[in-house]
């Protein structure tokens, strides 16, 4: 929705500052807004507020340590974050993963990517202005998966429960049952919120035809993940260019032709859905098996070598490039962060637009500011 | 856990058919007018670019029909101490889908480059980032602002991801840990 002041008002540019701590912002962001009335005219983004050298950090830690560094970087989806890194390191080492590790991980990245996402519904409600109900559901649906996160791996957020070559231990004796019950609560999750949002009349003039960003700039900017999806370009890395055992799964990107918040929305709360078929797909094909390789060195030596490894992370390609020159550590340890790139193009979507919907087109790149300044 | 990546002086001698399989037929074609050199990565190829071409190489790349690089994943710069620094572009293309590593070796007293924001938006922020963390100066960048560091730090000497730069030491607060000295007098 273009807006353009009618010629007659003579109006004054104004600028607002918004954040760095602010409740919109989902951390600490901070944009300064140039304004005509109510429209937008400008935006310039500062990011930095959350930056810790976690790069720097892993260059001098061993290949083990820099495992929770990932989580740290990507705390709403920390399995996926440590994902690409074990899988740089199994790269370099040229290290075999049993098949039951690697279905492991996949349902637990699956599940990640479900709680993210519900994390991402609620909050978005909370931007659009529903506030309460969207955000307590989304609660309540991410908490059972945190739930079970926990008794896998110990801990609510930071799992660290990867390892390169397997998984650090065996998951309990009833994981399969409690992912059913888990994934029977999410379903219900999914039809709650469609029928709350999806549908209303409200939320739709909100944001259907706001945000809007076209394929070709999409591309232009490096995004990746929903938000480039919902443009309408079927760049999901888990059908591009399959890793673990994606390419025997039966699923299609899902994408959305509009480019604006709504389709941003609507092309999570499918992928939720998406996720749900996908484990129970992984379900049917898990095996008993040893998770971590016969002979593993108590402390890894990788030889020289670098690899690029990206993985398909619920906001975007979650890309981990490693350079080992011999030794126990790695030289050089990039994230490449798809909230970054993806929030390059946020000035691009909202210039032009209200002020209410700039907000809203920040709620829906789904930015965790962690991974955007490491 | 074997070692069989090429290390610089074996590619040299190595003879072009090895290349067999990835997109170097491709690559060499689109860059014929460059002085390029193929190196084979852990999954995607990797070609070395000479500086005084680098930006009009990933515009060959990027326009070249059968190439199509169109999406730029990630850039960032590996220090290599006294070999300099190089700067890595990963290129990727939607409608291929393929993927090339592109490097270039910048001398560390000459530390410029021409920006990649002429070729793709995309490199604006991440080379604003490796402007600041290396110490790389991209001429022609649209915004050359510091990207994530603070705005008190001067940024003329301090690269935080630069070999040079120190890590941090950690306080030992109680008992015996990381940075103990056992010998220091005085000590239990």
């Amino acid at each position: 929705m273009v807006v353009e002041a009618p010629s007659e008002f003579e109006t004054q540019d104004l600028l607002i500052n918004v954040g760095p701590q602010h409740p919109s912002t989902h951390g600490v962001f901070r944009m300064v807004l140039e304004i005509d009335g109510e429209v937008v005219k400008d935006l310039v983004p500062y990011i930095g507020y959350l930056h810790r050298g976690a790069e720097k950090l892993c260059e001098n830690n061993d290949f083990r340590q820099g495992i929770g560094y990932m989580d740290r970087t990507e705390y709403l989806a920390a399995h996926n974050a440590e994902l690409s890194y074990v899988m740089a390191v199994e790269a370099l080492g040229e290290i075999e993963v049993p098949e039951r590790a690697q279905w492991i991980r996949m349902i637990l990245c699956e599940l990640n990517r479900i709680s993210s996402h519900f994390m991402f519904l609620g909050a978005f409600g909370i931007d659009v202005g529903v506030f309460g109900t969207p955000f307590i559901y989304a609660w309540r649906e991410r908490e059972t998966i945190i739930d079970l996160f926990e008794e896998i791996s110990g801990d609510r957020m930071m799992y660290a429960y990867f390892r390169a070559g397997g998984l650090a231990w065996e998951v309990p004796a009833n994981f399969e049952n409690r992912v059913r019950e888990v994934l029977a609560s999410a379903q219900q999750g999914v039809k709650d919120f469609d029928g709350l949002l999806t549908e209303n009349e409200i939320f739709i003039a909100r944001t259907k035809g706001v945000g809007f960003i076209s394929a070709e700039d999409a591309i232009e900017m490096g995004m990746s993940g929903p938000t480039i999806r919902a443009s309408g370009v079927p760049l999901d890395i888990r059908k591009t260019e399959p890793y673990l055992f994606y390419d025997q799964l039966d699923f299609e990107p899902i994408t959305a032709n509009g480019g604006d918040v709504f389709d941003r929305y609507i092309v999570r709360l499918q992928e939720i859905s998406q996720s749900i078929d996908l484990i129970g797909q992984c379900l049917e094909r898990l095996q008993p098996g040893p998770i971590t390789p016969e002979r593993m060195p108590r402390m890894l030596r990788l030889p020289e070598g670098e690899a690029y490894i990206r993985t398909e992370a619920p906001r975007g390609e979650y890309g981990v490039y490693m350079v080992s020159k011999g030794g126990n550590k790695p030289h050089r340890l990039k994230v490449r962060s798809a909230c970054l790139s993806n929030l390059q193009a946020l000035k691009q979507m909202s210039v032009g637009q209200y002020v209410a919907d700039a907000i809203i087109i920040l709620g829906s790149i789904d930015i965790v500011l962690s991974e955007v300044d490491r | 856990m074997t070692t069989d990546e090429t290390n610089g002086e074996a590619v040299e001698e190595t003879p072009p058919d090895t290349f067999e399989g990835t997109l170097w037929p491709d690559v060499n074609r689109a860059l014929s007018a460059v002085d390029v050199r193929p190196e084979r990565g852990a999954l995607d190829l990797i070609v070395h670019l000479p500086r005084k071409d680098v930006i009009r190489g990933l515009g060959m790349l990027k326009h070249d029909d059968e190439l199509h690089f169109d999406y730029l994943r990630s850039l960032t710069a590996v220090d290599n101490e006294d070999e300099g620094v190089d700067v890595v572009y990963h290129l990727y293309s939607v409608s291929k889908n393929h993927n090339l590593t592109v490097k270039t070796t910048l001398a560390n007293e000459d530390k410029v480059l021409e920006t990649a924001t002429t070729v793709w938006q995309a490199a604006n922020w991440l080379e604003r980032e490796v402007a600041e963390m290396f110490g790389v100066t991209f001429n022609g960048h649209p915004d050359p602002r510091p990207l994530l560091m603070p705005e008190d730090v001067d940024l003329s000497d301090v690269h935080p991801l630069l070999k040079s730069h120190p890590f941090a030491e950690i306080d030992v607060l109680q008992g015996e840990g990381l940075g103990h000295d056992r010998d220091a007098p005085g000590d239990v």
